[in-house]
């Protein structure tokens, strides 16, 4: 949901300084009782970022999003964004919610919005049951970069896998039981996604209920999910994942989806589009390895069947360029809306390697991380380097610094992308 | 006749050192703590140049191996949830949504405490006690983790002969480097029979200059369902708190 919302432009300059002057005043005995449960809570963050882009113009995807577009050779984007988070509980239940404000701007202009994450009210009539409807942002899974069996949220970005998402408008329970013995835990839980032109209409044709549900196991030690969402607005999908610890510090897991009839456009070089209909897989393998000195390795590959090949991929860049190269206006909006269909989403091709390197405390400096991520096309070979610097040593204070490298050749996953590079610097204050 | 009585003496005598320990071991987990409880601990963590960090935690213990523990303080921690169950863990962030593993050696509040401090369990569960030694005032019980899962290999711990209760911890690596000592103090009645240190301070010689500090306040008998200690539960522990 978006709503129109015009605040003064340094607002989230003016809220982070003035956040930062409220500093927590720490007492010098302990009294639990400040620490009570409250009938209203509200907390969130208020962040400032800055962007440096370089812009790729002989890229596909510079040429599409920047048509009819000064063209540019770098941009510089300021952004304040607010989140925030409450929570409030009449009677037996509970209504909490997120909301995510953005104000940003650049060469181009300037622009705001507000969404609302989730905004759900829940009642638990007893531990072993919970029921609640609203928005809310369900994750399944259990990738850090993706979610095949993901059936019922908003992809996750690789990028920044364990920022807040929007939800989708659902009514759901959990039921919990705990059996004892090898099986430690089950539980079950149902979900309805209904679609409609004024609810959930991004999540796929309207006029569906989308009945989906999950199983979840705890077996001798091991995390067991099993998942599923009926025809609807969407193809009928099922899988299962896996996470389990072989050594304390060794940690695999995996994740494996089926998609009956799903339906890719595939265009070729002329912009003649056919509509490919087959059962396919998504599935995820990967691992979480954390150093006797805290470094902490994830890697993990990602087969995404429903991702396009290099060969498909070489088809629609030859479409862009013909498009642009003879300024055909019919192929140019054909262009866009298969970017918009399926080639231009994040990571749209068909096989992925993600590698992330974290160390804790570098250089003996406490609450330091600097980090190192790549995401790789495994097919074209194009990829992402990404070093990262973050420090948390501020009481509430998280200050982050990213390098985005891309390196592709012509017709690429990561060469034909908008960007060449990307620096990102943040302040996140939380309240 | 006298090699008669020595053996005698021997047959009881040996079987009773070995009891000893684990008893005095098993006491001091349930003076420590009942095994059901509820409370609220503050974690203060002490940089050389005497800046602090502190963290606030409401934690429920079921039996001898459920551990949950959810952050109330910091602002940028609050929300998160720590779950133990024997020898897994998990950590739930609010803006993740979903539990991720997480190991006893980690750290999430980055301090010299790390998880399995955090979420401790009953020594009895993870240790046996390999000898007991009477010293003056103190027993002092040498315990060797029962699986290599254990954050520590080896524990020396001095005991209080009056109270029962631990007054210093060493926490060995299985190589035999010295990880951490915990020293408890400040010893109040929490009331409902709860008399334990209130204050446990740790300094490790691989963070020199660092110390953490680890307070408790309303910690109490409570009874709780199982159902609590799943994943799925996690993002509604704060519902829990009265």
């Amino acid at each position: 949901m978006r709503l129109a919302w015009r605040p003064r432009l340094l607002w989230p300059v003016v809220l982070l300084f003035a956040a930062v002057g409220i500093r927590a005043q720490e007492e010098p005995g302990f009294d639990a009782s400040q620490f009570e449960k409250k009938p209203f809570e509200l907390d969130g963050y208020v962040q400032l970022k800055q962007e440096h882009f370089t812009l790729n113009p002989p890229g596909a995807f510079y040429k599409l999003n920047y048509y009819n577009q000064p063209q540019l050779e770098h941009l510089d984007r300021t952004t304040g964004t607010l989140q925030l988070a409450g929570k409030l509980r009449p009677g037996i239940g509970t209504f909490d919610f997120r909301t995510n404000s953005d104000l940003w701007r650049d060469q181009l202009g300037s622009d705001r919005n507000t969404v609302v994450y989730e905004a759900a009210y829940s009642a638990r009539p007893n531990p072993g049951l919970t029921m609640e409807v609203g928005k809310r942002a369900m994750r399944w899974g259990k990738g850090y970069a993706w979610n095949p069996i993901g059936f019922v949220e908003r992809p996750k970005d690789p990028n920044d896998p364990t920022l807040a998402r929007e939800g989708y408008g659902m009514a759901d329970a959990d039921l919990i039981f705990s059996p004892g013995g090898d099986l430690r835990t089950i539980a079950f839980t149902p979900v309805v996604l209904p679609v409609s032109e004024n609810l959930n209409s991004d999540f796929g044709a309207s006029g569906h209920l989308n009945p989906a549900a999950k199983l979840y196991l705890l077996y001798r030690d091991t995390d067991i999910d099993f998942a599923w969402l009926g025809k609807g607005s969407r193809p009928e999908r099922y899988g299962m994942d896996f996470s389990r610890n072989l050594v304390s510090n060794f940690e695999i897991h995996g994740e494996w989806a089926r998609i009956l009839n799903f339906q890719k456009p595939v265009t070729d070089a002329t912009g003649q589009v056919t509509i490919d209909t087959r059962n396919t897989t998504n599935w995820l393998a990967g691992l979480r390895y954390l150093t006797e000195s805290d470094t902490t390795y994830i890697a993990e590959y990602y087969r995404n069947g429903t991702g396009y090949s290099t060969a498909e991929f070489d088809q629609f860049y030859q479409l862009v360029d013909t498009a642009f190269a003879t300024a055909n206006a019919a192929l140019v909006q054909k262009s866009l809306f298969l970017s918009q269909s399926g080639y231009g989403r994040p990571n749209p091709g068909q096989d992925y390697i993600y590698l992330r390197v974290q160390q804790k405390d570098a250089l003996g400096i406490v609450y330091f991380q600097p980090a190192i991520f790549a995401i790789m096309n495994w097919q074209d070979h194009s990829y992402q380097v990404t070093p990262e610097l973050q420090y948390t040593g501020i009481n509430n204070l998280e200050l982050r610094f990213r390098a985005f490298l891309l390196y592709g050749g012509k017709s690429t996953d990561f060469g034909e992308k908008q960007n060449s590079r990307k620096l990102e610097v943040y302040a996140r204050y939380y309240f | 006749m006298k090699g008669l009585l020595g053996l005698m003496l021997c047959l009881v005598a040996l079987p009773a050192a070995a009891i000893d320990g684990t008893q005095i071991l098993q006491k001091v987990d349930r003076n420590l703590e009942p095994e059901s409880y509820e409370s609220y601990r503050q974690l203060t963590d002490i940089q050389p140049d005497g800046s602090k960090k502190v963290s606030v935690l409401y934690t429920m213990k079921k039996g001898r191996d459920k551990v949950v523990a959810l952050f109330l303080a910091p602002a940028s921690d609050k929300g998160r949830v720590t779950l133990r169950l024997g020898d897994n863990m998990w950590l739930y962030i609010p803006d993740v949504g979903r539990p991720i593993r997480i190991t006893s050696l980690q750290s999430v509040t980055g301090s010299v405490f790390n998880n399995a401090d955090i979420l401790r369990i009953d020594y009895t569960a993870e240790y046996n006690v390999e000898a007991a030694e009477e010293q003056k005032d103190a027993y002092l019980l040498s315990l060797k983790a029962k699986t290599g899962e254990v954050a520590y290999d080896k524990l020396k711990m001095w005991v209080d002969k009056q109270v029962l209760l631990p007054t210093t911890i060493e926490c060995y690596a299985a190589s035999g480097l010295l990880l951490k000592t915990l020293h408890f103090s400040n010893i109040k009645d929490f009331g409902g029979g709860i008399k334990r240190p209130a204050t446990l301070e740790t300094d490790s010689p691989l963070y020199k200059g660092y110390k953490s500090v680890m307070q408790w306040s309303g910690l109490k008998k409570r009874d709780f369902a199982d159902e609590i200690f799943t994943l799925n539960y996690l993002p509604r522990i704060q519902e829990l708190r009265k």
